[in-house]
C-alpha cells in the first residue's frame, strides 16, 4: 500500500508495459508452501504463471484443495507468495489494495452500519466526501436493487441481499480488479441466475476485470471469457479455455440460450473431464 | 410446630400417621376431583409478567403468616413490618430515645441510602479504572502475541484469586481508607475484562478485516472500526462479569472499616443484633446488583443491537 502513489523508475517503465500490453495483474512463477502443525511441508501452489488482462472475466475451477482461494488471497494481497511475485500496474502486490476489491463467500457485512454505510464505507476510509458519498451509494444499491433496504441492517437481509451488499460495497470502490471466491455458493438457484446476469451487466459497463473462483462448470462457462482448470497436490494451472459463446445478460432467457449451445455442451464436457481424470490417477 | 391443631390443610403437619393418613387419603382424592373436571387456568395467571409476582406476593405472605404466627424467634427471622420499619427508620431522623430531644438520623451517622450511595460511587470508580486499564491492556495484549503468552498467565492468576484472600495485603500497602478499597475493586474487575477483550479481538472475523483492508482502510482505521466494534460483545460481556464479581467484593471489603457503606452496615447490624435492619441491607444489596446487571444489559443492547439477530 505504501507503494501506491509515488513509483521508482523500473516500476513505471514496467507500468507502462503493462498498460501498453493491457494486462492487469501478472503472475510470475508463483509458489506457496505451508508447513502444517506436524511440521510437514505441503506444496499448495507450484509455478504458476498467469497474464490477467484487462477486461478478462477469470472463472477458476478445481477441486478443494488445489490453491484457488490461495492464489485469490494473494492476488488480494492477504498473502504473500513463497517464491515469485504478483506484479500488478507495475508494482509488486504486497498487501490489500482498493484496487483490488474482494467479494467473499460469506458477505462480511458490518453489522453495527445499515446497508447505506456499509456500501460507503469503503470510500469512507478513502475520505470521499460525504455528499459524493451518499450520491455514488445510491448509485450502487440501485444497480443491485436494493434502494429499498438502504436502511435496513445487515442482519435483517436475506442470504442474496446481502451478497448483493456487499458486491455494491466493492464495487463501490471502483477496483481495477474484482476477485470474487465463489460468491453465490451459497445461494438458490433461482437468486444464483439473476445475480450472475447482474455480474455480466456490471463487468459489460463497468469494463472491470473480474477473477470469479466456482465449484460449478456451468458456472463458469456461463460468466467466464476464460476458464482456468486447475489440479491439485500441488495447485497447478491444468487448462487455459477461451469462452467465445454470445452472451446477453439483459434477455431474460439468457441462461436457457446460452445452455443450449453446442459449445457450452462440448466445454462442460471438456471442463469435467480435466478435473475429473486427475482425480482417477489419485 | 406441632402443635399447629389448626385444620388447615399443612402439608409439613406430620407427626402423627393417623392424621397424616387421613390428610394424605384427603388431598388425594380433592386432585383427582380437579384433575378430572380442571379449570382452565385464568388468563391474568397466565401472563409471563405477572407469575414472578405472583411468587414474590406469596413468599412475602409465607414469610409474614410464618413470623406472624411466633414460629420463630423474630430475632433470628424479623417479619416484613419489622424490617420495612428499619429500612424507613434508617433513611430518616428521630429522637435517639423515647422522649428525648436529641434526634438522631439514619444509622451509624449516615442515612441508609448514603451508605448505598458510597458502596455505588466505590463500584463506579473502581469499574471506571477496570474498564479503562482493563480494555486498553486487552487491545495491547491481543495485538503482541509475545506478550500475550508471557503477561496473561499472570492476569489468570489474579482473576482465580478471590480479592478478599489479598485485602490484608492492600491494607499493608495502602492504609484502611477507601484506596484498598478501590485498589481491590479494580484488581476484581480487571481481569475478567482483560480477557474478554483479548478473547473478542482474537475470535474476530478474519474476513471481516480484510474487506476492510480491501475497501482501503488503513490497519489503525481497521481497528478502530471494525475490530473494536466486532469485539464490542464479548468485551460488554466481560465489563456484565466484572461488575456482578465487584459488587459482591465491594460488600464483602466493607467489613474492615467500612462506614459508610452499605456491606458495612449490614454487617455492623448483624453484630448488633439488629436482624430487621440487617435484612433490609440485605434486600438492598441484592436489589442494587440485579438494577446494576439491568443497567450493563441495556447499555449492552444500546450499544451492540446487533447481538443475537445475525
Amino acid at each position: 500500500m505504501a507503494n501506491n502513489n509515488v513509483l521508482t523508475w523500473g516500476e513505471l517503465t514496467e507500468k507502462k508495459t503493462m498498460d501498453d500490453q493491457g494486462v492487469a495483474v501478472d503472475i510470475r512463477g508463483v509458489n506457496k508452501r505451508f508447513t502444517t502443525q506436524q511440521g510437514d511441508e505441503v506444496t499448495a501452489l507450484h509455478d504458476i504463471n498467469l497474464t490477467i488482462n484487462k477486461h478478462d472475466f477469470i472463472c477458476v475451477v478445481g477441486r478443494s484443495g488445489c490453491g484457488k482461494t490461495t492464489l485469490l488471497n494473494m492476488l488480494a494481497g492477504f498473502e504473500k507468495p513463497t517464491d515469485g511475485e504478483l506484479v500488478s500496474g507495475g508494482v509488486v502486490i504486497d498487501g490489500p489494495s482498493p484496487k483490488r476489491g474482494v467479494v467473499f463467500q460469506k458477505p462480511p457485512l458490518y453489522p453495527w452500519l445499515t446497508v447505506r454505510k456499509n456500501v460507503e464505507f469503503g470510500m469512507k476510509m478513502q475520505g470521499v466526501p460525504a455528499a459524493e458519498r451518499k450520491e455514488k451509494a445510491d448509485h450502487f444499491l440501485e444497480l443491485v436493487g436494493l434502494t429499498s433496504a438502504a436502511d435496513r441492517r445487515p442482519y435483517e437481509l436475506s442470504g442474496g441481499m446481502q451478497q448483493r451488499a456487499q458486491i455494491a460495497r466493492v464495487l463501490a470502490t471502483e477496483p481495477d480488479l474484482i476477485l470474487m471466491d465463489e460468491p453465490y455458493g451459497a445461494l438458490d438457484a433461482l437468486t444464483r441466475e439473476k445475480l450472475q446476469n447482474e455480474l455480466l451487466r456490471i463487468w459489460r459497463e463497468r469494463h472491470s476485470t473480474v477473477f470469479f473462483i466456482t465449484h460449478s462448470v456451468d458456472e463458469a462457462i456461463f460468466l467466464a471469457t476464460r476458464v482456468i482448470v486447475m489440479s491439485a497436490h500441488p495447485g497447478t494451472v491444468k487448462m487455459d479455455i477461451p469462452i467465445t459463446i454470445p452472451r446477453d445478460p439483459d434477455d431474460p432467457d439468457n441462461m436457457e440460450k446460452v445452455r443450449a449451445t453446442p459449445e457450452f455442451v462440448q466445454l462442460r464436457e471438456e471442463i469435467t473431464q480435466a478435473i475429473y481424470v486427475q482425480d482417477d490417477q489419485e | 410446630m406441632s402443635d399447629a391443631t389448626t385444620p388447615t390443610p399443612d402439608t409439613t403437619g406430620a407427626p402423627t400417621p393417623v392424621v397424616a393418613g387421613t390428610a394424605v387419603a384427603g388431598t388425594s382424592i380433592v386432585e383427582g376431583e380437579a384433575t378430572a373436571k380442571r379449570k382452565p387456568m385464568p388468563a391474568w395467571m397466565k401472563s409471563k409478567k405477572i407469575q414472578p409476582i405472583i411468587s414474590l406476593v406469596l413468599l412475602i405472605a409465607v414469610w409474614w403468616a410464618v413470623t406472624s404466627a411466633g414460629l420463630i424467634n423474630s430475632l433470628y427471622l424479623p417479619g416484613p413490618k419489622a424490617v420495612w420499619d428499619a429500612f424507613i427508620e434508617a433513611n430518616s431522623c428521630r429522637p435517639a430515645s423515647e422522649g428525648s430531644s436529641r434526634i438522631v438520623c439514619g444509622e451509624q451517622q449516615y442515612f441508609l441510602w448514603q451508605h448505598l450511595v458510597v458502596s455505588l460511587e466505590r463500584i463506579g470508580v473502581g469499574m471506571a479504572l477496570g474498564i479503562v486499564v482493563g480494555v486498553l491492556v486487552g487491545f495491547i495484549l491481543a495485538e503482541i502475541g509475545w506478550l500475550n503468552r508471557i503477561i496473561l498467565p499472570y492476569i489468570n492468576f489474579i482473576r482465580a484469586l478471590p480479592p478478599l484472600g489479598y485485602i490484608g495485603l492492600l491494607i499493608v500497602w495502602f492504609g484502611i481508607g477507601d484506596t484498598t478499597k478501590i485498589w481491590l475493586l479494580f484488581l476484581a474487575a480487571f481481569p475478567p475484562i482483560v480477557l474478554a477483550t483479548v478473547d473478542g479481538i482474537n475470535s474476530v472475523n478474519r474476513d471481516r478485516v480484510n474487506s476492510a483492508l480491501s475497501l482501503g482502510a488503513s490497519r489503525p482505521k481497521a481497528f478502530l472500526f471494525v475490530v473494536f466494534p466486532s469485539a464490542l460483545p464479548s468485551i460488554m460481556n466481560g465489563i456484565r462479569l466484572a461488575i456482578g464479581f465487584a459488587w459482591t467484593t465491594v460488600v464483602a471489603a466493607e467489613l474492615n472499616n467500612g462506614i459508610p457503606g452499605i456491606g458495612a452496615l449490614a454487617y455492623l447490624s448483624g453484630t448488633e443484633l439488629n436482624t430487621p435492619l440487617t435484612i433490609a441491607c440485605i434486600f438492598v444489596i441484592g436489589i442494587a446488583a440485579l438494577l446494576l446487571d439491568w443497567l450493563i444489559l441495556g447499555i449492552t443492547h444500546l450499544v451492540t443491537p446487533w447481538v443475537g439477530k445475525e
